[in-house]
């Protein structure tokens, strides 16, 4: 991989950390201020992060 | 003058006021018109001096190089080659304008930074990385879509293959983001934040030491250690501005030949 590559993986990834974060934690968060509940903000989060994380495998992990 | 601005202000008030924000915030210099401030001045100056130079360098070209031509030459080979040829592969030869224009103003804009007199980066008002990111963002797009179509543009962005049907709702949403929201944000948020970090390390150090000069005999000796650092910053400083003009220029490159490729 050159370092051309490398950078390109690495802001791709922290993107799709991001976006995990803020799509899914987004609509946890909504779904409190909605329900007036507390707890869909951690789920949206945690949920966020593991589909963040398994997008990253999928895009660079697979082969 | 925004050196002299501050140090004014540093000197009039008790103690020493921390460079902050508000040093960011120059006002127009010609009252009550919002466009005649010092970082439009200089985008304008940028565009004049660039223009300037690339036609002197391409003017008289010659199979054995002047200095100045030879200077121009790197710049464009440069660009064409390692961010254009190399990233985006057989058809890059209709972005390259667009990529060395991006490089040239991002460089030249960030390189104001440390030209002693001028000493602002026009980047670090977030206005301009923003409209730089846009222009970015509907270029790539519009690649994408005239490539694919639009409506398999956007299916290559939302469903990557070989993944179980119910992934794709955790998935989909992410990569939506990530194109249409994570992508022009980082990138003009990226090319600022640095800027403005940077100036603000130099001010600091600059105004620092400026005002431990007023102050007793001790802290006069110390204030030479607070002028060497910001000089060591400024060398720094020139590093990080080429840096971030590389890598916006690059990212752009790497956007529009990720929507240029078939499977997507």
């Amino acid at each position: 991989m050159s370092p051309r590559n490398d950078e390109n993986t690495f802001w791709t990834i922290f993107g799709y950390l991001l976006s995990g974060l803020l799509i899914w934690g987004g609509i946890g968060y909504g779904l409190d201020r909605w329900l007036g509940s507390g707890f869909f903000l951690l789920g949206g989060l945690l949920l966020g992060m593991g589909s963040s994380l398994y997008l990253i495998w999928l895009r660079f992990g697979r082969n | 003058m925004l050196r002299v601005l501050a140090a004014t202000k540093g000197v009039e008030g008790e103690g020493f006021n921390p460079p902050d924000a508000g040093d960011f915030n120059l006002p127009p210099f010609i009252e009550g018109n919002v466009f005649a401030t010092k970082p439009i001045l200089l985008a304008f100056l940028s565009a004049l001096l660039i223009a300037t130079f690339f036609i002197l360098a391409a003017r008289k070209a010659s199979v054995v190089p002047s200095k100045l031509q030879f200077a121009g030459e790197s710049v464009y080979t440069f660009v064409r080659n390692d961010l254009g040829r190399d990233v985006i592969g057989h058809e890059f030869m209709r972005f390259v304008p667009y990529l060395f224009t991006l490089f040239t103003f991002i460089l030249v804009n960030n390189l104001f930074g440390i030209v002693p007199l001028i000493q602002f980066p026009t980047m670090s008002r977030i206005s301009f990385p923003y409209v730089l990111a846009a222009f970015t963002f509907f270029v790539f797009h519009y690649v994408g879509i005239k490539r694919h179509g639009l409506i398999s543009y956007l299916k290559g962005i939302m469903f990557i293959p070989g993944v179980p049907r119910p992934a794709y709702v955790l998935i989909t949403p992410l990569e939506l983001a990530t194109y249409f929201l994570v992508r022009p944000l980082t990138l003009s948020l990226r090319l600022f934040a640095n800027m403005f970090a940077g100036h603000l390390l130099l001010l600091v150090f600059f105004l620092g030491g400026e005002h431990l000069l007023q102050g007793v005999i001790g802290l006069k000796l110390i204030s030479p250690f607070s002028f060497a650092i910001g000089i060591a910053l400024t060398f720094f400083e020139f590093m990080v501005q080429c840096l971030q003009a590389y890598i916006f220029t690059l990212l752009t490159a790497l956007y529009i030949a990720g929507a240029l490729v078939d499977e997507h």
